[in-house]
């Protein structure tokens, strides 16, 4: 395929190391995606995104053994005289934190990546976004991110091969097809704490709860929450937008959210009704659901408990006070991602894989 | 030219040297260059104790870092040896045999024999030996017997510089698998060695002090608490001869027997549990083979039956001291 | 202030909590100054850095629940509850020490309190707690045991053999990674292929959760999750406790592999302790100056401990013989 390439495009690529390693894999069997198989797969979408012409990749680099075992499959790739794009590695310090998530994605956009390919769960795609979104000019370019699923439950990265994504993503990079057919744009929740003084985001759910510490990270007792606001919320899902996606779906697509307010089953008084939604992969719980409606964009609603955390896609992330004021708003259109499906129907439509037969 | 280096500058010269001369010789082992993978210093340590510090700034990748696994890179020492290569196992403390002893006593010690005579394993295992540190029960023991005991394995334990250098060259020529024993304590001690490249032959003892009345057989950190004892035997008019083994297998019997012919006495020093030992070896096997020359019943020290103490005061009861072993020999003179 | 306690624990046990980590710090940073003045004979390997696994796992133990410790047992002892003065005794080499002074800083054990010993064998505590943890089957009163295995010790064929061991006999075993990047000046990075024990366990049908060892309240609700479901009749597990060790391998390690700088860091932003302080303080559950009095009550345990060890009677000659066996 001939390379229309504007310039030399590079793709980012993050790859959290220890996504789907919580406390889940013991209460529910959750499953776990060894570190070899992430490693295989960036190296399919590597192959993937080096046919379409992308020559330059920017990984983030890790501590966990991803960059390792990447670097020996290069390097036997190499050796087999397989072609691969030039994958560099960031120059960073590495804190095995989502802080490297974060770092990661501000020399990506210093080093003028068209795309960034995400392989992580919920909260590794919310690291991400957290940082295009709050830590950007409004003039900086937007720089969409395609994402992989290999988190516990998630609800924002789609489950698709690799080679696949990596197709999409090479798509747009080379400038085959233009920015408004292959990107979509989405929802997020931003989260405000005293008028800014924290501020925050969820890609799918933030969810509102009365522990007032962190702990093991994960959300896994439905007892325990106050109220949800979700970005969006499926039927199919698992896990906490599987509420809303249970009592009144709202698509990724759509405009609008919602917000549900569970009953307080501490104080005794009982939900208006019970629902029974799988809360986290093999775990069907039932909650109580007091209220629930729907949600406009850019409406600060307040939330309405003195002192509590705050899961944000799944992970308690932070914990307020009595006389902190919190509000969450929904915004549209907030953050663009390559729209791999669409993508590749336009590639099909226009004939982008076809050649003229070669002759024998 | 021979200038006086400390033991453990021994070892690091003989390997040095053997690597020099051999490019088939490598070094696997645990921290034996230290700091792989870690931010700092690339060969941070040198070995536990420092003994193959600068070795990796000489031959570089010929000394590998292993992960904490002794089956697995002992192993693959004495497979690497069968296949071409003069590979030096270092496992740290011999009390870490325990780990991986199937490898060395059922693999490396039955090649030759097993498969007819068509097997070579020229692998050199080296490792620490000997209690003093304070180091306790799983760093201290003197596990020799152990190794000797099992036909197929050479063993070795050197008492100065000028042996360690000599016969670890041997060690790693020698086309067979040898224990190399390093005592822990006498790494610094210092001595004459020579520059240049030297081996020392297998299976021969060094008379390390001529006597007429008693001799001493021992090895080891055992050697140097003998020479005391025997000095202080002096001043009293006995005057006792020393045999140092260096190698317990091949075992140099005739040295022995030769010197028990002329003194008619056996005191056996080991520093090796008390049953089925070094000692009571040599004591069985000049029973056997000149109980005529005896002139009184052989002695043995060593130390008690039990498991080597931490507590220093209980560690230096543990160890056979000069004064026990003078008081073995005055046992054989009858004080005389 | 009770009442406005927000974590998991009362807060009476988390001061508890609290009290013992800092009792490990003390003792810790006591024996790097007595080891620096020549007072401490032998190998010591301090556990300062690394509170917040011990201490946050053992909170879920009684003394019928086992655990098998490393090299780097102090932590793990006193989180255990072995007598503090008695393992001092023991790593001064005097009688009364927990092991009479025959083991000394590596040997550490007390069976009456489920502390199986450290041990100076790597990987040697996992077969044995396969063991501990079939007795515990048997003997049906929903005990557990642990295995505390550092992220070097891990490859040891012995670790390996358990994993498995312990997943086809579904025993009631755990086996806590003790992962602070080194082993001796050999860094994980270079000597474990995969660098994920969650994978590892995988591999043998054994579920696994990683979290951050330096954060008391990570440790504490995950080991209660997977000691909880152990002790129902789960089977095993595995942990990862990402930490951090504040000295080197062992007294007297120059610590030259580490980076430039490494160190102070660890120290400013990874210690588990100023963690759970100020955690406990920003909660309003306890105030600094409740938390100073605790420091000051260790640290006169600590002082006291050092002046009865250095007091104690040696052992004797006839020491040198007993225990050998049981009956000879
Ligand atoms: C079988 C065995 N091999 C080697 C050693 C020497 N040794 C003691 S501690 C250690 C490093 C252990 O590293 P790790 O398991 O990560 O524990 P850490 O020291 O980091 O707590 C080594 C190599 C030993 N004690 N036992
Ligand atoms: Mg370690």
């Amino acid at each position: 395929m001939s390379n229309p390439a504007s310039g030399n495009p590079c793709v980012g690529i993050i790859a959290n190391p220890v996504s789907a390693r919580d406390v889940r894999r013991v209460i529910a069997n959750a499953s776990t995606l060894q570190l070899t198989d992430r490693v295989n797969i960036i190296l399919r979408a590597l192959a993937a995104l080096r046919a379409l012409g992308v020559r330059q990749v920017l990984m983030m680099p890790d501590k966990v053994g991803i960059s390792s075992l990447l670097l020996r499959g290069l390097a036997r790739e190499r050796t087999l005289g397989n072609a691969m794009p030039d994958v560099a590695f960031l120059t960073m310090e590495i804190t095995s934190s989502a802080e490297d998530t974060r770092c990661a994605v501000r020399l990506m956009r210093a080093a003028g990546v068209c795309s960034i390919l995400v392989l992580g769960g919920d909260g590794t795609h919310r690291a991400v976004v957290r940082e295009l979104y709050l830590g950007s000019t409004a003039d900086a370019p937007r720089i969409p991110i395609a994402g992989l699923s290999t988190g516990t439950n998630n609800a924002f990265p789609e489950m698709r091969e690799s080679t696949v994504t990596a197709l999409a993503v090479g798509l747009h990079a080379t400038g085959r097809i233009p920015a408004e057919r292959a990107l979509a744009g989405n929802k997020l929740l931003e989260i405000d704490v005293n008028g800014g003084a924290i501020r925050d985001i969820a890609i799918v759910d933030a969810a509102v709860a009365f522990d007032r510490f962190i702990g093991a990270r994960a959300m896994w007792k439905p007892d325990n929450l106050h109220s949800l606001f979700l970005a969006f919320g499926e039927p199919t899902a698992v896990g906490l937008s599987a509420i809303g996606g249970l009592l009144q779906p709202v698509s990724p697509r759509a405009p609008g959210g919602l917000a549900i307010r569970f009953g307080d089953g501490r104080a005794g008084s009982a939900g208006a009704i019970e629902l029974t939604v799988p809360f986290a992969p093999g775990l069907i719980r039932s909650v109580q659901i007091a209220a629930w409606t729907a949600i406009e964009a850019g409406q600060a609603l307040p939330v309405d408990l003195p002192g509590g955390s705050m899961a944000l896609d799944g992970e308690r992330e932070l914990v307020f006070a009595e006389g902190d004021a919190v509000t969450v708003t929904l915004r549209e259109n907030a953050f663009p991602t390559v729209d791999v499906p669409g993508c590749l129907h336009f590639a099909a439509q226009h004939g982008l894989f076809r050649h003229p037969a070669t002759s024998q | 030219m021979a200038r006086r280096i400390s033991l453990k500058t021994a070892v690091n010269e003989a390997i040095d040297q053997a690597m020099q001369l051999d490019p088939t010789v490598i070094m696997l082992g645990e921290d034996i260059v230290g700091g792989a993978g870690a931010p700092g210093e690339m060969d941070a340590w040198g070995g536990v104790l420092g003994v193959t510090k600068g070795l990796y700034a000489k031959h570089g990748d010929r000394l590998l870092d292993t992960p904490l696994s002794e089956s697995a890179y002992v192993g693959a020492a004495i497979g690497a040896a069968c296949c071409g290569m003069r590979p030096i196992a270092e496992l740290m403390f011999i009390d870490f045999m325990g780990v991986c002893f199937d490898q060395i006593f059922n693999q490396a010690a039955k090649f030759r024999y097993m498969f007819g005579g068509k097997a070579e394993t020229p692998v050199v295992i080296r490792c620490m030996v000997g209690a003093g540190f304070r180091a306790a029960a799983q760093h201290s023991q003197m596990l020799t017997p152990l190794f000797t005991h099992i036909p197929g394995l050479k063993v070795v334990c050197p008492s100065t510089p000028y042996d360690t250098k000599g016969l670890l060259m041997q060690s790693i020529r020698d086309n067979d698998p040898v224990i190399f024993c390093e005592h822990k304590n006498l790494y610094a001690l210092e001595g004459d060695v020579p520059e240049a490249p030297y081996a020392i032959p297998f299976g021969e003892a060094n008379v390390v002090r001529e006597g007429r009345d008693v001799t001493i057989v021992t090895y080891g950190l055992m050697v140097h608490r003998s020479l005391e004892a025997a000095a202080t035997l002096a001043k009293e008019g006995i005057d006792v001869e020393i045999v140092d083994l260096r190698t317990l297998s091949p075992l140099d019997i005739d040295t022995v027997l030769e010197s028990v012919t002329r003194t008619g006495r056996l005191v056996c020093v080991d520093e090796a549990s008390p049953r089925c030992n070094i000692a009571t070896d040599i004591a069985a096997q000049v029973a056997m083979h000149a109980f005529k020359a005896l002139k009184a019943q052989i002695e043995q020290v060593a130390p008690p039956h039990t498991p080597v103490p931490f507590s220093p005061t209980l560690e230096d009861l543990y160890i056979p001291s000069a004064a026990q072993i003078a008081q073995a020999v005055r046992r054989t003179t009858g004080g005389k | 202030m009770a009442a406005n306690n927000p974590f998991p624990l009362s807060r009476d046990a988390l001061l508890g909590c609290y009290r013992r980590m800092r009792t490990i710090r003390e003792f810790e940073d006591r024996l790097h100054i007595d080891f620096g003045r020549g007072d401490i004979p032998g190998f010591v390997h301090l556990y300062a850095g690394e509170e917040a696994a011990a201490v946050g796992i053992m909170s879920h133990l009684g003394d019928g629940d086992r655990i098998a410790s490393t090299h780097r047992g102090h932590g793990h002892c006193i989180a255990k509850g072995v007598d503090v003065g008695a393992m001092m005794k023991e790593i001064y080499g005097r009688k009364g020490g927990s092991c009479e002074g025959k083991g000394g800083s590596m040997h550490i054990a007390d069976l009456s309190k489920g502390m199986m010993g450290a041990n100076g064998i790597l990987g040697a505590g996992a077969p044995l707690v396969c063991g501990a943890a079939l007795a515990a089957k048997f003997r049906g009163k929903g005990e557990i045991a642990i295995c505390f295995v550092g992220d070097g010790a891990s490859n040891q064929g012995t670790f390996l053999e358990s994993l498995n061991l312990a997943a086809i006999w579904n025993l009631p075993a755990l086996f806590v990674v003790e992962n602070n990047g080194y082993a001796e000046s050999t860094s994980r990075d270079y000597a474990t292929a995969v660098n994920s024990y969650v994978d590892r366990a995988s591999g043998f049908g054994l579920p696994g959760v990683v979290v951050d060892g330096t954060d008391f309240f990570a440790v504490h609700e995950a080991a209660g999750e997977i000691i909880r479901r152990a002790r129902e009749g789960g089977g095993p597990s595995l942990l990862e406790c990402k930490m951090v060790r504040f000295h080197g391998h062992f007294e007297g390690d120059a610590q030259t592999y580490r980076a430039n700088g490494e160190l102070e860091d660890l120290r400013a932003n990874h210690d588990c302790l100023k963690k759970l302080a100020a955690q406990l303080t920003s909660a309003g559950v306890a105030s600094a100056a409740e938390l100073a009095d605790i420091d000051r009550q260790v640290l006169a345990l600590i002082e006291q401990a050092v002046v009865d060890a250095k007091a104690a009677p040696l052992p004797s000659a006839a020491d040198l013989l007993t225990d050998v066996y049981v009956k000879y």
